[in-house]
């Protein structure tokens, strides 16, 4: 099982983190999909792949970001307002999704073969995030650009907590 | 029989005061002091605390029973932990058992009293709630 | 079957325990040096609390989301307050406080506190004006206000009475003004 990265957004839409676990250039292609939607995604490997491997990767966190937002709503809208997205894959790459009650956004890329990063995600979440970073008196309640979030403990034990799972 | 009861502050300030009556033997716990004798209390009270500070050191108990003696006025001293007097005045030696649950009771609702967020160190102790108490107290031992 | 299924998911939550009379003195001493830098000024402390309270509650709702396993939004507000009061407040205060006065809109209830950990020990200051102006625990409502606005409910929290201040009973109101929509991403040029 091998892991891309991993993002974070918040519940204003931005990319508060980013960490990939291995260099851009030997990486797995990035988040598509984008203005295509949830359909496109599902499928084989895309025309434009190519392009987007050289995109910033801001640019990546935000058509992700595009991504898993759309597609939350159109299951949202199929499936019940209950439903939740979990995961889509294509042929080179998983995306795991989870959201919390508070808008918190957790998306991580892997390998197809793994199974649902579903637990995974809401450890971090509930492990890592919160302890390192809500539970941080010093840390500010908005992470704006991504403030507060950086920390070394976070930081440290993501990276061991994934490295683990590898 | 009447009693006068004081808490004395740290800096031998006067942070509360009472004056009951005995609620023993069919007695209607009020006082019964004279006009004169209001004031006469409070000093023989104070002059009294000079013994206070020599037998605090005798034993280390808080409650130092009977210290001091003017006439037929007995002075029995309890001293909390952060040198805060209680004094009652009374006239025969009362057994010092009830004194002293007397004194127990005050103490425990006094740290109540002063744990509010708004009670400062040797202020004036002005909770209505405190002085039911006292009274309460009061009236179930002496 | 709502209701039973909150008051069950707080009891199970168990909690580490910090001494409750520290917290009690803290939040006293926090409350009195309050009124002190606002020379008495008790609409500014409530307000002052109430901030406090909305930045604690903001962080407190991950704490609250994580412990308490919550995956799923509340359905309605009826089953929020459920969840406030049974497993919120049990989490944290370890108190239970009754729901009660809804509107029959349900947008509107009360929480009415049978016991409050904070007021432990404390008598207002005899100013006369604080027994008619100051809200000791306003802070409740300010968590209550961040946490929800954090799982998009905007609320408005007031204490409508106190047994600090004479009354029977130690309320507090709560009313739902709107559901927040989810942010859009900023529009790509």
């Amino acid at each position: 099982m091998a892991v891309y990265s991993f993002y974070i957004f918040d519940r204003h839409t931005e990319c508060i983190y980013t960490k990939t676990w291995l260099p851009p250039a030997t990486s797995a292609p990035d988040g598509g999909g984008g203005p295509q939607g949830p359909t496109a995604a599902q499928h084989a490997p895309q025309q434009h792949q190519q392009q987007q491997l050289r995109t910033s990767s801001a640019d990546d966190a935000k058509l992700i970001f595009g991504t898993v937002f759309s597609l939350r709503n159109m299951v949202r809208k199929l499936g019940g307002e209950d439903d939740a997205f979990v995961a889509f894959r294509t042929a080179h790459y998983k995306l795991h999704y989870y959201e919390t009650a508070s808008s918190l956004r957790l998306v991580m890329l892997t390998d197809t073969a793994t199974p649902s990063m579903r637990n995974v995600l809401h450890q971090v979440y509930i492990n890592l995030w919160l302890e390192y970073v809500v539970k941080n008196p010093l840390s500010p309640v908005e992470h704006k650009g991504g403030a507060g979030v950086k920390n070394e403990l976070f930081e440290l034990a993501l990276d061991q907590f994934i490295r683990g799972l590898m | 029989m009447s009693y006068y009861f004081a808490i004395i502050g740290t800096q031998d300030n006067p942070l509360f005061e009472y004056e009951f009556g005995t609620s023993k033997q069919g007695g209607d716990g009020q006082s019964r002091f004279t006009e004169q004798a209001h004031h006469l209390n409070q000093f023989v009270l104070h002059s009294s605390l000079d013994i206070v500070e020599e037998v605090q050191w005798m034993n280390g108990q808080l409650y130092m029973k009977v210290i001091d003696k003017f006439f037929t006025n007995y002075i029995s001293c309890f001293m909390t932990g952060g040198n805060v007097k209680f004094l009652l005045l009374h006239q025969p030696p009362q057994t010092e058992e009830a004194i002293k649950n007397f004194f127990n009771e005050v103490y425990e609702n006094y740290v109540k009293a002063i744990m509010s967020p708004f009670y400062k160190v040797n202020m004036e102790v002005r909770s209505p709630v405190f002085r039911q108490r006292v009274a309460a107290a009061g009236r179930k031992y002496l | 079957m709502a209701s039973s299924k909150a008051s069950r998911l707080g009891e199970e939550t168990r909690m580490d325990k910090v001494n409750a009379e520290l917290v009690v003195l803290t939040y006293g001493a926090m409350v009195a040096q309050l009124c002190k830098d606002f020379d008495s000024d008790y609409v500014k402390v409530n307000q002052q609390l109430d901030k406090m309270g909305y930045n604690i509650g903001l962080r407190l709702i991950e704490d609250y989301l994580a412990k308490s396993n919550t995956f799923k939004r509340c359905s309605n507000f009826r089953e929020t307050a459920e969840m406030i009061a049974k497993v919120g407040f049990k989490i944290f205060l370890n108190i239970t406080p009754t729901i009660t006065n809804w509107t029959s809109d349900g947008k509107q209830f009360s929480l009415v506190f049978d016991e409050n950990p904070f007021a432990d020990f404390v008598e207002l200051p005899d100013d006369g004006r604080a027994q008619d102006e100051l809200w000791y625990s306003n802070i409740l409502c300010g968590v209550l206000r961040g946490a929800l606005e954090m799982v998009q409910m905007q609320v408005e929290a007031k204490f409508v009475s106190d047994v600090l201040r004479g009354n029977d009973t130690t309320e507090m109101r709560i009313s739902l003004i709107r559901y927040i929509d989810d942010e859009l991403p900023p529009e790509d040029d």
